[in-house]
């Protein structure tokens, strides 16, 4: 029944008009659509709102703030211009910014001084300060402490003023003071240069070319991580950090970097196994009939029932004695701490082939017409021929679904590569090196940089994920029914 | 046909021509100590054992610039495996699965476990232990038998915000405190504004015992039996929750941090209860803080309390090259070593001649925090932190009690009761 023959049959036995039955019906569309919407958001919120506001999160200098603000200075256009320019006057880098011989970085800070308050000049240090926590507690580093020289700080301005402090108008100036910080004579490239500015008791921060990394001491200190940040090392501080401060205490590589390569190769060796290995036996389960064929099919099934933790133990022990000693002919004595180890060894959902990925082929086999491969034979093709050149490109569309689940299944894989690589540090995939990351930061309170490090391996397959949508619900479809 | 049977044998042949590529580096590493080998005696390869994160890169550090160049005389080739996650589970499946390093790490925490599982070898008359303070060898120290030899350790100690003392024109704490003085202070320092407080305190263990041994309590008798009804311990709860009820103290969770040190860098505690590992904490996230450090208040008891948290190195029984082990262990914890691991700055050596190193005396605040913690170690009631068999279930009931007592959900007698008898279960069970 439509809309227009509802209204007829309501209008006919009750004594509403029309016009208000039309209103009542166009409110309920309304209410409903409304109702739905919220729904939709409200889950949206939940699922997309934390990984929004670990993205918020990761860009502050303290991502714990409690209660956690949105007033991020990071986000301020204003302090990107400045970053930038700080990092080119600094190391020539207006990007990543640092601190090489002729450097020259003016800057400026503005106080508030309320009338009863007498302001001296501030006080302007280089401080010798590594990383307290972390690799970057280990590493050798330079100090700019060092090198740096800091000008005789002036006062550049001075303007009689008003503000209101809790409610009440106090009466004072504001005053703007400079500097400059450079670094005279030769010397190596420093990454960062922190500064701190101690000003009298009494007045209050209001602003400087570059926002203050942390207000401390009750706001006498204003206190910068770096002063020549650059844009990213601005923004992104701890992203910059991820890559530049975790780095091969033997090899001086960034860790991080290494460890995205091995997940990206463990992804593609994987990928590549599985869409040859996986079509292959798909087609041999949909195509020919053989003795045994519904019992092989029914363990490929089961296989997939079985947890890898079950099959792991002898799997690493397979892994560690190099297949049977196999290895040796290649002298290599065991795979472990090998890439290798993580692609051969794999079981259940970590392996070369997987039992779902049959299982999908094999659907979308089946759903191609005989009569396409019919037409082949009389053309002259061999069965190989058939599989290589007729059937495998016509399945694209599954092809991508696999491509995308094994990418995805390969990415987040966890357990298998905790088991197999160990050490060193660099020979990790993503997720253990992130586990090691919450073990080296997480327990100094730095959860910056554990937070941009777990961003940063998201983004791929967030990325995979909306480029390639259609195959993953297609992967759905083809695994639950059949065509 | 022709095409796949190529593409094939292409994948083959690229196969065969990668593995060992990929196994390159490996096998480089291999080879390479094998031509000093010849010069020298037969390589052994000596596995550790021990915590991820830092402790990797701190090794390689050690190996490169300290002891690498003897070990390599000797012909011993060190390979140091971080056990990430759960290390104690983790250890407890290699020790079973006889997958175990020839040394490993052995936490004070679970270290009554670690040993009762037969596979720690006593270094009694193999390795001399009368350089290494007192109280750490009697932490792995078993019917007479010593298990492990400490690699660094913390205790605790208070750690005042100078600025807030002094706008409270409140003494620093000092040695002298006794805990009403400083409770004194402390409900002083309090004073001066809504949101300040004199001290941080949470509803744990780990730092409440410091307090509890202050005031004479014991965590076992000589039967393995806890106590929570003993008086002195009362006593000690009343004090350290007592100041949270008062207002005068804080837990850290009130104040949205997850320990004391987040809540001291905020700047509105005056005292924080901590070890040495607040000092890289306050270095990242509040490098200007003005921060003094002094040991822990005398108790009633009139002496001080503290814990000893600690990590040894431990040699397996099972090890094929107990020789060797036993000399890594002992260039690990040579004074060279611990030398090099205090003045980068990375942890407290557990050597008693080192309490005279300069570094300890060069009055920056981090070296003054570095020589009480180092001092606290033989100052007063000093226990490892460790619950014998039970492991660190052992501790659950009291922390609850000292939360529901802190919240003022339940009286102090209704709450150590329950924890009594909830104690007494854990330590049945585990007999």
């Amino acid at each position: 029944m439509d809309d227009a023959a509802a209204l007829q049959s309501i209008q006919a036995t009750t004594r509403y008009t029309s016009e208000e039955m039309r209103a009542w019906v166009a409110r309920r569309r309304w209410a409903l659509a409304g109702i739905i919407y919220t729904i939709m958001i409200a889950a949206a919120i939940v699922f997309v709102g934390p990984l929004l506001f670990s993205a918020l999160s990761s860009l502050k200098t303290n991502p714990l703030e409690y209660p956690p603000g949105l007033n991020i200075p990071q986000l301020y256009p204003s302090n990107w211009i400045a970053a930038a320019r700080l990092g080119r006057l600094g190391g020539g880098n207006p990007l990543l910014g640092g601190f090489k011989p002729g450097a020259r970085i003016p800057f400026r800070i503005t106080y508030f001084v309320p009338e009863d308050v007498s302001a001296e000049l501030p006080e302007v240090i280089v401080p010798r300060r590594r990383p307290g926590a972390g690799l970057g507690a280990v590493m050798k580093i330079d100090y700019a402490a060092d090198y740096a020289h800091v000008s005789p700080v002036m006062e550049a301005e001075r303007a009689p003023s008003a503000i209101s402090i809790d409610g009440e108008r106090v009466r004072g100036e504001y005053i703007t003071y400079s500097f400059t910080v450079s670094y005279p004579g030769e010397g190596p490239p420093i990454d960062r240069v922190p500064v701190d500015i101690t000003s009298s008791p009494g007045v209050i921060y209001v602003s400087s070319t570059l926002t203050a990394s942390r207000i401390e001491r009750l706001g006498r200190v204003a206190s910068y991580d770096n002063l020549a940040p650059g844009f990213f090392g601005y923004v992104f501080r701890n992203y910059v950090r991820v890559f530049k401060e975790a780095r091969s205490v033997s090899t001086g590589k960034s860790l991080f970097f290494s460890w995205t390569l091995n997940s990206g190769l463990y992804a593609i060796a994987r990928i590549i196994t599985n869409l040859l290995f996986a079509t292959m036996a798909g087609y041999a389960l949909a195509r020919f009939n053989f003795r045994g064929k519904t019992f092989i099919f029914m363990l490929v099934l089961f296989s997939q029932m079985v947890p890898g933790q079950v099959t792991f133990i002898s799997n690493y022990l397979v892994i560690r004695d190099g297949i049977f000693g196999l290895t040796r002919l290649f002298g290599v004595r065991s795979l472990l701490n090998s890439l290798w180890g993580v692609i051969i060894g794999g079981a259940g959902s970590s392996a070369m082939i997987e039992a779902s990925k049959v299982f999908i082929m094999k659907q979308f086999f089946e759903s191609i017409p005989r009569e396409v491969e019919e037409a082949a034979m009389i053309d002259g093709t061999t069965q190989l021929q058939r599989y290589w050149r007729v059937v495998f490109p016509m399945a694209r569309p599954a092809l991508g679904a696999v491509t995308i689940l094994t990418f995805q299944g390969a990415w987040n894989d966890f357990f298998w590569p905790l088991v197999v690589l160990t050490s060193p540090e660099d020979i990790k995939t993503l997720p253990i090196g992130l586990l090691s990351f919450r073990q080296t930061y997480g327990a100094a309170g730095d959860w910056g940089l554990i937070l941009s490090g777990a961003i940063l391996s998201a983004i791929p397959v967030i990325i995979i994920f909306f480029v390639f949508q259609k195959y993953f619900l297609e992967g759905v479809s083809f695994g639950g029914s059949k065509k | 046909m022709k095409k796949l049977v190529k593409m094939l044998t292409a994948v083959l042949l690229v196969t065969l021509i990668a593995l060992p590529l990929f196994a390159g580096g490996k096998q480089e590493k291999q080879t390479a100590p094998a031509s000093v080998e010849t010069a020298s005696k037969k390589e052994v390869q000596i596995r550790i054992m021990g915590y991820g994160g830092q402790d990797p890169a701190v090794v390689v550090r050690l190996l490169d610039e300290v002891i690498g160049e003897g070990l390599e005389k000797e012909g011993i080739k060190l390979s140091y495996e971080p056990l990430e996650g759960d290390y104690n589970a983790a250890l407890f499946n290699a020790l079973s699965a006889g997958t175990a390093a020839d040394i490993f790490y052995i936490p004070v925490e679970t270290a009554p476990g670690i040993i009762a599982t037969g596979k720690v070898l006593p270094l009694n008359g193999l390795v001399d232990t009368s350089p290494f303070i007192d109280s750490l060898v009697e932490a792995y120290t078993f019917n007479g038998k010593i298990y492990g030899i400490a690699k660094d350790f913390n205790t605790l100690a208070l750690h005042y915000n100078k600025d807030l003392f002094d706008k409270a024109g409140v003494a620093y704490p000092d040695e002298n405190d006794n805990w009403d003085t400083l409770r004194e202070k402390i409900g002083k320092l309090a004073g001066i504004g809504d949101n300040i407080y004199g001290i941080s305190l949470p509803a744990d263990y780990a730092r409440f015992g410091a307090f509890a041994f202050a005031a004479g309590w014991k965590p076992f008798d000589e039967k393995g039996n806890t106590n929570l009804l003993d008086p002195k311990f009362k006593t000690a709860v009343e004090y350290y929750t007592g100041m949270v009820r008062e207002g005068i103290a804080v837990q850290p969770s009130d104040l949205g941090q997850g320990w004391t040190g987040g809540a001291f860098a905020t700047e509105q505690v005056g005292i924080a209860v901590e070890g040495a590992w607040i000092l890289g904490f306050l270095r990242n996230e509040a490098p200007n803080i003005q921060y003094g450090t002094t040991f822990m208040p005398v108790g009633p008891s009139g002496e001080r309390g503290n814990f000893l948290y600690t990590v040894a190195y431990g040699i397996n029984t099972d090890s094929p090259n107990r020789e060797a082990a036993v000399k890594v262990l002992e260039a690990l914890t040579s004074e060279e070593a611990q030398q090099f691991v205090l003045e980068q700055g990375l942890a407290i050596p557990s050597r008693k001649a080192l309490v005279d190193n300069p570094f300890l005396k060069k009055g920056t605040p981090e070296a003054e925090a570095n020589r009480v913690v180092f001092e606290g170690s033989r100052m007063g009631f000093v226990y490892g932190y460790q619950f014998g068999k039970v492991g660190t279930d052992w501790f659950r009931p009291i922390n609850s009690a000292l939360a529901t007592i802190m919240t003022g959900e339940k009286d102090i007698d209704t709450a150590l009761k329950q924890a009594q008898s909830e104690i007494e279960a854990l330590i049945e069970r585990a007999k």
